[in-house]
């Protein structure tokens, strides 16, 4: 394990752009309508207690990364298959996150550009944090992720005679289900998506803090969501948000005289920044120790040119890209962010009392410290 | 197009190579690398040929409606 650490202060950075990431552009709970909110907080409660499940497995394994526990937990073989299928599953989410990003830019702002040139640019930046370690990548989170919630509240006071707070009647227009399904994938897209900071978790430099700071940030985004989904809302009205692509966007647009687009864009650069560098880092480490190498460098450069080329090939449109984020994606996830992380959890507890009660029949037996 | 990709490829697997032997890495690292820049090579190729491979996205949501997890 390399010696590089980072801050609670800064993994709750880092943990709160990962979680917005690309929400500025994709409101995954918007199948749920005008109701969207009531899935945001139960997905907010529920990614509440993922995390929580993240954070334990992380606690009861110190200083070990995803892979490392997989492995020691699955044994080699098994282990190392999981550890595989990881890899590809975070490299398939940072291009997600790379695509969504060159849509966006390419739909709005650089419109004759084509998506490719878009997202070889901005990899480059990445590859360059990536490969500046999570130090770096925890300092460049306390300087730039600050601004999304500053940028969110600037648009929201410079929409604020733009409001109609009865678009949020009626409640449970259509039932609970709908709201319950947008939950579920709410739950999968982004709060899941934190399986990824197993392999970051290694890295708080006081464990003991980790629990608060990922609970702390899972809170803040939810807010932060719910907030940012009330404004569009009572500003663009529920039959608008329904049919609109890029929702904030849309809202961005409404105040006159001044052109926020930019701020919006800075919004998706560093959530969608941070997203990627994560993923990315975790997919270059797991690749480092399931080949048993020292440095994640070594693999940083094909991934995230692997990534970009992914993101390229994946969809066909921004249609198809809407349509499998809704359809596909949170059952495709369930296994990675759900089914394998509660067997580790429960292989972890196992793998904890067995050595406890191993440890008292040595001290019973004269062997443990205290007879010696 | 097909040209400018197949040469910057070239040039970015020439020099992190030329990397790998001089740091005398594994060779599963340099098997690992090259297998990932050959896919996205490929690919590119592909892509920029204006041929369009079946994609992962389409393979996997093939897979979920074959077990009926997805309609």
């Amino acid at each position: 394990m390399e010696k590089t650490q980072i801050s609670g202060i800064q993994l709750y950075l880092i943990l709160l752009g990962f979680l917005f990431g690309s929400s500025v552009i994709l409101t995954p709970a918007l199948g749920a309508g005008r109701d969207a909110w009531l899935s945001m907080l139960i997905a907010g409660a529920a990614g509440s207690l993922l995390m929580w499940i993240y954070a334990t497995i992380a606690l009861l394994n110190p200083s070990k990364t995803l892979v490392e526990i997989l492995r020691e937990r699955m044994g080699r073989i098994a282990g190392t298959i999981l550890s595989v299928l990881y890899i590809w599953y975070f490299i398939h989410l940072a291009a997600l996150v790379f695509r969504n990003f060159g849509e966006f830019i390419c739909t709005t702002t650089l419109v004759e550009t084509p998506v490719a040139v878009v997202m070889g640019l901005f990899a480059l930046v990445l590859l360059y944090a990536v490969n500046s370690g999570v130090e770096v990548m925890g300092r460049m989170s306390e300087l730039l992720v600050i601004l999304i919630p500053v940028v969110a509240f600037l648009i929201s006071i410079a929409l604020i005679t733009a409001h109609d707070f009865t678009a949020f009647l009626p409640v449970l227009e259509n039932g609970l289900s709908p709201v319950i399904h947008a939950a579920f994938v709410n739950l999968t897209f982004p709060f899941g998506e934190a399986v990824a900071f197993l392999m970051v978790f290694p890295h708080l430099n006081r464990m003991d803090n980790l629990k608060k700071v990922v609970i702390s940030s899972t809170a803040t985004s939810s807010a932060l969501a719910i907030f940012v989904f009330a404004r569009d809302l009572i500003a663009l009205g529920s039959d608008l948000i329904a049919r609109a692509t890029f929702i904030p966007h849309l809202t961005s647009l409404l105040i006159p005289e001044f052109n926020v687009v930019p701020l919006v864009d800075i919004n998706l650069l560093v959530g969608g920044g941070v997203k990627i560098s994560v993923c990315i880092y975790a997919a270059a480490k797991g690749l480092s120790q399931v080949t048993g190498t020292h440095d994640y460098r070594s693999f940083s450069r094909a991934v995230i040119t692997f990534c970009v080329v992914l993101a390229v090939w994946v969809y066909e449109n921004t249609i198809e890209m809407f349509g499998w984020a809704e359809e596909i994606w949170p059952y495709y996830s369930i296994p990675f962010q759900i089914i394998i992380p509660l067997l580790l959890l429960l292989l972890s507890l196992r793998g904890r009392s067995k050595t406890s009660r191993e440890n008292t029949e040595d001290a019973g037996m004269g062997y443990g410290p205290a007879n010696s | 197009m097909v040209i400018i990709i197949i040469v910057l490829f070239l040039a970015i697997i020439a020099y992190d190579v030329r990397g790998f032997i001089r740091k005398k890495e594994q060779a599963s690292v340099i098997i690992i690398y090259l297998v990932l820049m050959g896919i996205s090579l490929v690919v590119s190729v592909l892509l920029a040929s204006g041929i369009k491979p079946s994609s992962p996205a389409q393979w996997i949501e093939t897979a979920l409606k074959m077990v009926g997890v997805v309609k």
